[in-house]
C-alpha cells in the first residue's frame, strides 16, 4: 500500500482512503484474471473460493489472533445449509446464498458464546471439537437428509442470466463476491472496530481497563469469521453443485491453516496469496505424488522457524532492504 | 450391559494412558501436542516389528517400543517444541500439526497403508459374576490404576516431580529459584509419550493398527484433557474413565454418536465451568 | 554492584520504562517508591530477568548480564519475590523449601534453619500446603526462600502490600534483619513508614523515569518527609 510517510513495520491503520481499496480492488481482479490463461478458468474460480475462506480464517488468526482448528465447521454449514435450502424451500442461488451465510453466522454466534471466552489451546481445542461434531452431524446423525459420506446434489436452478454451470458467469460472480469480502474486510480492519481487534490481539486485558466490553467484541469478530466462511461455502454449493462431507472435515483444517501462514498472517494480501500458492502447490504435488502431506508438514516447519511473515513478510523485508540500501522513500507496487 | 461397562473401563484406561501425557504438556507448555497421536501409532508399529524379533514375547516388546519412542520424542521436544513454546504458542501447536504430518507419512512409507492385527497376548478370559471377562482387559485397567498410583508417588515424593507440580502452577517462580524448567519439561514430555506408547500397544490387540489410529484417539484424549482440567492429574484419571463409560454406553445403543456424547459432555463442562468463573 | 544504565522496556508497543538508570552498591538497602503504574514492578522483573528491555545495559559486579535468563541469574545470587506473593501452593512447606535447597544446592536442613532462624513458628507449617498460608506468611515464606543458598542482591516487590499492620511490622523485622546481616536489596515498596526506618537510599518512580533520588538522611527521617517528595 502506498504511503507518504515512510516507516518501519507498524501497520498503517490510520486514514485509508477509499481510492487506495478500490485500486487494490483493481490489482486483484487484474491478479485473477491473469491467472486464468495459465491455469484454466474454472481451476482460477475455484482458487477464488478458497481465498475468501481463508480471508474468515485469516480474520481470526491474523487480526484477533486466535488459532482455531474448527473453521471448516463454519464452511460446511454454509455447504450444507444452502444445500438443503436450495433442496427443499427455494432454488434461487441467491437465496439459498443467504440462507448458507446466515446459518454459518447463526452457528458462529452460537458457538462462540461458548469458544470466544477461550484461549491459546483451549481455543483451538474446543473448536477443532465443535468440528468434529459438525463432521458427525453431517455424515452420520442426519444421514437421512443430508445422505452422509455419499454427498448430495444441490438444488439451485439459474436465475435470470446467474446461471452456474456456465464458467464465465460462475468466474464473474466468484471475483465479484471476492472482491465485496476484500472490501468490506479491509474497512473493517482499518476502522476502529479494526484497531480494537488488534490492539486486544496484543495486550487484552488492557483494552478490558479502558473499558471495552472485549468479549463482545471478540464474539462479533468469531460470528463475522463464520459469515464469511460460510459465504465460501455456499459459493461452493453453487458451483460445483454437489457437496459431500470432505467440506466439513476438521482434517481439512491444516490447509487454511497453512495458506494463512504461507500468504503472511494478519494481511488481507497475505490471505489471497497464500491461497493462490496453497492450491497451486496442491494441485501440482497431487498429480506426482500421491502422498505429499509430510512435504506440507516440511514446509509449515519452514514457515513457522524462518518465514514467520509468509510470503508477503518476505516481500517486506527485502522491500525494506531494498530501501534501506537505496536511502529513498519508494512507492509499494505490490502489497 | 456389565459387558459394557467393562468395555468402558477398557476404553477409560487407554485414554488415560493417551491422555495423562498431552495433560501435563498442556499443564507445563501451554500447548496442544498434536504429535502425540504420531507418537502413540510409532510406538504400535514398533511392536509390531519387534514382536517376530523377540519370539513374540509380548512383555519385552512393549519395553523395545516404548525405548524405540523415546529418542524420537526427545528429538521433536528438544529440536522443534522447545525452541517454540517459549514465544509462540501458536506457532509450536502448529509445529505439532506438521510433526504429526510428517510422522504419519512417514509410518505409511515404512509400513504401509493396510491395517495390520496383533494378537492377544493372553487369550483366556476368567469368570466374574457368570460374565466372561477377558484377562487382558482387566491386566490394562489394572495398569492404569498402578501407572495413577505410581505418578501420584513421582510428583508427590521426587525431587523432578515436585519441581514439575510446581512449574505447572508457577514457572516463573521455578526459574528465579535457578532451575531451568525446560530440562524438566523435556523430561515429562519423554514420559508422557512413553505412557501413550504404553497404551497404545496395550490397546493394539484388541484393536488394529493402522496409520491414522492416533488421530482418533487425540480428539477423545483432547476432551479428556478438557473435561479433567490441563495439568490435572488426578482430574485426567477420573475424566477418562468417566469418558470411556460415556463411550461405552453411548456405544451400546447408538454406535455412531459415541464420539459426540463425549464432546457433548465436554461442552457442558466449558459451559459450566465459565459460567461460575 | 549492580549497574542498570538507561533502560527502555515494555509490553509490545507500549513502553513501560523511559531510560531508567540506577546503581546500588553492595551492602544497601535501597527503596523504589511511586504511584501504581510507574513501572516499580517492570524494572525489578528487568533487573532479575523476567523481562527483555528494549535499550539498555545492565552490569552486576562489572559483569555484563543483560538478557541472562532467570535461572542464571538466580544462580548469581539474585533473589526475586514477586508482588503476588505466589508460593508452590500444591506443595508443602517444606516441599517449597526443599525446592530452593535442591537449587542451591544446599542441604535441606541447614535451609530449612536459615527459614526458622527468621520466622520460627513456620515449624508448625512444615507440613502443610503451602497454598493454606495467609498472605503475610507467604511472603516471609519466599524471603526465607530467598534466603537459602548464596544469596547476594534480593529483589522484592511490595513486601507489604496487602497485609495488615501487626504483619507488616513481622516483615519490618524481618528486612532489618537482612540489613544488619549487611544483604543488598532493591526493594519497591509503598508503605513511607518502612521505608524511611530502613532505606540507605530512596529512588522516586513516575510514568516509567526515576525523578529522583534521595540519599541524605535528613530527607528520610519519616514518612511524611519522604510523602513531599513523591
Amino acid at each position: 500500500m502506498a504511503s507518504s510517510t515512510p516507516d518501519i513495520p507498524i501497520p498503517r491503520i490510520a486514514a485509508t482512503k477509499r481510492t487506495t481499496i478500490y485500486r487494490d480492488m483493481v490489482l486483484i481482479a487484474a491478479g485473477f484474471l491473469v491467472l486464468i490463461p495459465l491455469l484454466a478458468m474454472h481451476r482460477v474460480t475455484d482458487f477464488m473460493i478458497f481465498c475468501i475462506f481463508v480471508m474468515s480464517f485469516d480474520l481470526l488468526y491474523g487480526y484477533m489472533g486466535r488459532l482455531s482448528f474448527g473453521q471448516m465447521l463454519y464452511l460446511g454449514t454454509g455447504v450444507y445449509v444452502s444445500t438443503l435450502f436450495s433442496l427443499h424451500f427455494n432454488p434461487n442461488p441467491i437465496l439459498s446464498l443467504m440462507a448458507g451465510v446466515a446459518g454459518g453466522a447463526i452457528v458462529a454466534g452460537i458457538l462462540g458464546l461458548i469458544v470466544v471466552g477461550l484461549e491459546g489451546a483451549s481455543f483451538a481445542l474446543t473448536n477443532l471439537a465443535f468440528n468434529q461434531v459438525g463432521f458427525f452431524l453431517v455424515g452420520s446423525a442426519f444421514q437421512r437428509v443430508t445422505h452422509g459420506e455419499d454427498g448430495i446434489s444441490a438444488g439451485v436452478e439459474p436465475w435470470g442470466f446467474l446461471d452456474f454451470a456456465n464458467e464465465s458467469v460462475a468466474f464473474g460472480f466468484v471475483l465479484l463476491c471476492l472482491l465485496f469480502t476484500f472490501f468490506m474486510l479491509r474497512i473493517l480492519t482499518t476502522s476502529p472496530f479494526g484497531i480494537l481487534i488488534r490492539s486486544i490481539k496484543e495486550n487484552e486485558s488492557r483494552v478490558k481497563f479502558l473499558g471495552y466490553n472485549t468479549f463482545f467484541y471478540k464474539w462479533l469478530t468469531f460470528v463475522l469469521a463464520g459469515a464469511v466462511a460460510a459465504l465460501a461455502g455456499t459459493l461452493y454449493t453453487l458451483y460445483i453443485g454437489f457437496v459431500s462431507p470432505v467440506f466439513i472435515h476438521p482434517l481439512n483444517n491444516v490447509e487454511v491453516i497453512f495458506a494463512a501462514l504461507i500468504g503472511g498472517a494478519g494481511n488481507l494480501f497475505g490471505a489471497l496469496i497464500g491461497g493462490v500458492l496453497f492450491m497451486a502447490m496442491k494441485d501440482s504435488l497431487s498429480s506426482y505424488i500421491p502422498q505429499w502431506e509430510w512435504i506440507l508438514g516440511i514446509l509449515l516447519l519452514v514457515i513457522v522457524f524462518w518465514l514467520r511473515g509468509g510470503v508477503t513478510g518476505l516481500i517486506k523485508t527485502l522491500y525494506l532492504k531494498a530501501r534501506m540500501a537505496k536511502g529513498e522513500a519508494k512507492e509499494v507496487k505490490k502489497g | 450391559m456389565i459387558q459394557t461397562l467393562l468395555y468402558g473401563l477398557t476404553i477409560g484406561a487407554i485414554l488415560y494412558f493417551f491422555a495423562i501425557g498431552l495433560s501435563i504438556t498442556f499443564g507445563t507448555m501451554q500447548i496442544i501436542n498434536f504429535a502425540h497421536a504420531m507418537v502413540y501409532a510409532l510406538g504400535v508399529y514398533f511392536l509390531i516389528t519387534f514382536m517376530p524379533l523377540v519370539r513374540d514375547f509380548f512383555p519385552l516388546a512393549t519395553l523395545l517400543a516404548i525405548v524405540a519412542v523415546v529418542p524420537v520424542a526427545y528429538l521433536m521436544e528438544r529440536f522443534v517444541i522447545r525452541r517454540l513454546y517459549g514465544e509462540s504458542l501458536d506457532y509450536a501447536m502448529i509445529a505439532t500439526y506438521a510433526l504429526l504430518l510428517i510422522g504419519t507419512d512417514v509410518i505409511k512409507y515404512v509400513w504401509g497403508n493396510t491395517p495390520q492385527p496383533v494378537t492377544d497376548p493372553i487369550g483366556i478370559s476368567f469368570q466374574l459374576a457368570g460374565i466372561d471377562v477377558p484377562v487382558y482387559r482387566a491386566v490394562i485397567v489394572l495398569m492404569a490404576v498402578l501407572v495413577f498410583a505410581g505418578l501420584n508417588l513421582f510428583f508427590k515424593k521426587s525431587i523432578v516431580g515436585k519441581i514439575v507440580v510446581a512449574a505447572l502452577e508457577d514457572t516463573e517462580g521455578v526459574r528465579c529459584l535457578g532451575l531451568n524448567v525446560d530440562k524438566y519439561f523435556s523430561f515429562v514430555f519423554i514420559l508422557g509419550s512413553a505412557l501413550a506408547v504404553l497404551g497404545g500397544v496395550l490397546y493394539a490387540p484388541i484393536s488394529t493398527a493402522e496409520p491414522y489410529m492416533g488421530h482418533d484417539i487425540l480428539l477423545i484424549a483432547f476432551a479428556v484433557v478438557i473435561v479433567g482440567g490441563m495439568g490435572n492429574l488426578t482430574g485426567t484419571f477420573v475424566s477418562a474413565f468417566l469418558l470411556g463409560m460415556v463411550l461405552a454406553i453411548t456405544g451400546r445403543y447408538y454406535s455412531q454418536a459415541a464420539d459426540t456424547m463425549v464432546f457433548a459432555v465436554m461442552a457442558a463442562v466449558l459451559i459450566f465451568r465459565r459460567s461460575d468463573a | 554492584m549492580l549497574n542498570v544504565n538507561g533502560i527502555n522496556a515494555g509490553y509490545g508497543r507500549a513502553m513501560v520504562l523511559h531510560d531508567v538508570s540506577l546503581k546500588l552498591k553492595e551492602g544497601e538497602t535501597v527503596f523504589i517508591v511511586g504511584r501504581n503504574g510507574a513501572g516499580k514492578t517492570t524494572l525489578l522483573r528487568t533487573i532479575c530477568g523476567l523481562m527483555k528491555p528494549s535499550q539498555g545495559t545492565i552490569t552486576y559486579q562489572d559483569e555484563n548480564i543483560l538478557g541472562l535468563a532467570p535461572e542464571k541469574l538466580a544462580q548469581k545470587g539474585f533473589r526475586f519475590v514477586a508482588q503476588d506473593k505466589k508460593v508452590f501452593s500444591d506443595l508443602t512447606v517444606r516441599g517449597n523449601i526443599e525446592l530452593a535447597a535442591y537449587a542451591a544446592g544446599e542441604s535441606l536442613s541447614k535451609a530449612i534453619e536459615k527459614v526458622t532462624s527468621i520466622y520460627p513458628d513456620i515449624q508448625r507449617f512444615m507440613d502443610s500446603k503451602a497454598g493454606g498460608l495467609s498472605g503475610g506468611q507467604r511472603e516471609i515464606l519466599l524471603i526465607g526462600r530467598a534466603l537459602v543458598g548464596d544469596p547476594r542482591l534480593f529483589l522484592i516487590d511490595e513486601p507489604t502490600e496487602g497485609l495488615a499492620a501487626i504483619v507488616i511490622e513481622d516483615i519490618f523485622r524481618i528486612l532489618s534483619r537482612l540489613k544488619e546481616d549487611n544483604v543488598s536489596a532493591l526493594i519497591v515498596e509503598q508503605n513511607l513508614s518502612v521505608v524511611s526506618r530502613l532505606a540507605d537510599r530512596v529512588f522516586i518512580m513516575k510514568e516509567g523515569k526515576i525523578i529522583r533520588e534521595i540519599s541524605e538522611k535528613s530527607k528520610m527521617a519519616n514518612s511524611t518527609e519522604l510523602e513531599s517528595y513523591l
